[in-house]
């Protein structure tokens, strides 16, 4: 499968960010970058979750260790959610019965 | 269209000054943030209202002018007109700091009729080239249609879009077209599309994760002398054996007759067939004579 990049450098002027903001994100295991001959790319999937971190930082002045914090837990929001929608399928399939 | 008490919105006082709105501001903003409410419509349109609210009590004009007309918005021409021949005194505009790419220009009635529409007033000096909005969308299938990948054509923003539905999707299961979206701000890239699935019940073929379920009838004869029964499954008929002596409710499981897994070619969960064994309610006198003469044996 082809992956499309974006040096970190570019992301960093193009969102207004510092580049020290994407290094803090990468030491909390936020995201991954890669190093292309002493370049650092990020793949552009992770774009999504970047720009979430992006506008918590910059909206809600959330630091990078809060960032850490509130994606766990997001992420247990989402199991939680995946949880509930499948409980309600089931629960529906039980009512079927009835 | 309804009245908005926006101090409300942001829970201060009539005379809060700019740091306390800006406090409360924050501090409602951090709770009803849509990217720490996924999925969470009521957060979002909390959100809208205090980003509204904040449009306009952090901006002094604005302020005045809803502090003065807010319940007779409907007189704020007038307001307008009179601020005109004021206007050489030239304007202080408050930078209201609004939220960007969560629907923060969507504005109420009441906010448009009165400031016009838009927030065109917002300070964009700021603004970063974010992606574009995310549009969602709900889809209604069928379990049947649920069972087969096909593609249909969905109209979302006056745009044509054919999307793929993978076989197994599952009710209230979201997919995420990237793309899709409204059009990045500042040239960034375009938002996603997000759909969710509406898999309505089947009459028959009740669904329990990838597994199927259904219930066939065979008569009392049948259930005690056994034989054979062809029944319908998702993807064609089956011939079954029902032993000699089948007990009402005995459950058989037919495996890979099931729903497909999702995104996993191939895979299938599996049918699950329970016995209701009929019990005939209107015997002629000769059954009832030969039922009696079993039960004497």
């Amino acid at each position: 499968m082809e992956t499309y990049l974006i040096s970190v450098d570019e992301f960093c002027g193009h969102y207004k960010v510092e580049v020290s903001f994407i290094k803090s994100l990468e030491e909390f295991g936020l995201l991954k970058t890669k190093s292309i001959k002493k370049t650092r790319f990020i793949n552009i999937e992770d774009l999504t979750g970047l720009e979430r971190y992006i506008r918590l930082y910059k909206e809600l002045e959330i630091n990078p260790e809060g960032l850490h914090a509130v994606s766990h837990l997001l992420n247990q929001l989402e199991f939680l959610q995946n949880k509930i929608a499948a409980l309600n399928n089931e629960i529906s399939y039980y009512k079927q019965l009835h | 269209m309804e009245y908005i008490d926006y101090y409300k919105v942001l829970e201060i006082k009539k005379d809060a000054a700019t740091d306390d709105i800006k406090k409360a501001y924050r501090k409602l903003a951090r709770k009803y943030h849509p990217d720490l409410n996924p999925n969470n419509d009521e957060a979002n349109k909390k959100f809208q209202q205090i980003n509204e609210a904040n449009e306009v009590l952090s901006d002094p004009e604005k302020r005045k002018k809803y502090d003065r007309y807010g319940k007779d918005w409907q007189h704020a021409d007038q307001f307008d007109a009179q601020q005109q021949q004021r206007q050489s005194q030239g304007r202080t505009r408050g930078a209201a700091g609004g939220f960007s790419g969560f629907g923060g220009d969507d504005f109420s009635d009441f906010f448009s009729s009165m400031f016009g529409g838009g927030g065109g007033a917002r300070s964009s000096g700021s603004r970063s080239p974010f992606k574009g909005q995310d549009y969602s969308s709900e889809l209604n299938l069928n379990l049947l249609d649920a069972y087969t990948t096909h593609k249909q054509t969905l109209t979302v923003n006056g745009k044509q879009v054919r999307i793929t539905i993978p076989a197994g999707v599952e009710n209230g299961q979201k997919i995420k077209l990237p793309g899709y979206g409204a059009p990045g701000p500042n040239n960034g890239p375009a938002g996603d599309l997000f759909i969710s699935f509406n898999i309505s019940e089947h009459p028959k073929f009740k669904r329990k994760g990838n597994d199927i379920h259904i219930q066939e009838e065979v008569d009392l004869y049948t259930a005690i002398l056994g034989g054979e029964k062809i029944i319908e499954t998702l993807n064609g008929k089956v011939k079954l054996t029902i032993p000699a002596g089948t007990q009402p409710d005995t459950t058989l499981r037919l495996k890979g007759k099931g729903f497909p897994v999702y995104k996993k070619e191939n895979q299938f969960g599996d049918l699950y067939v329970k016995w209701t064994v009929k019990i005939p309610t209107k015997l002629s006198a000769q059954q009832k004579e030969l039922f009696e003469q079993l039960s004497k044996l």
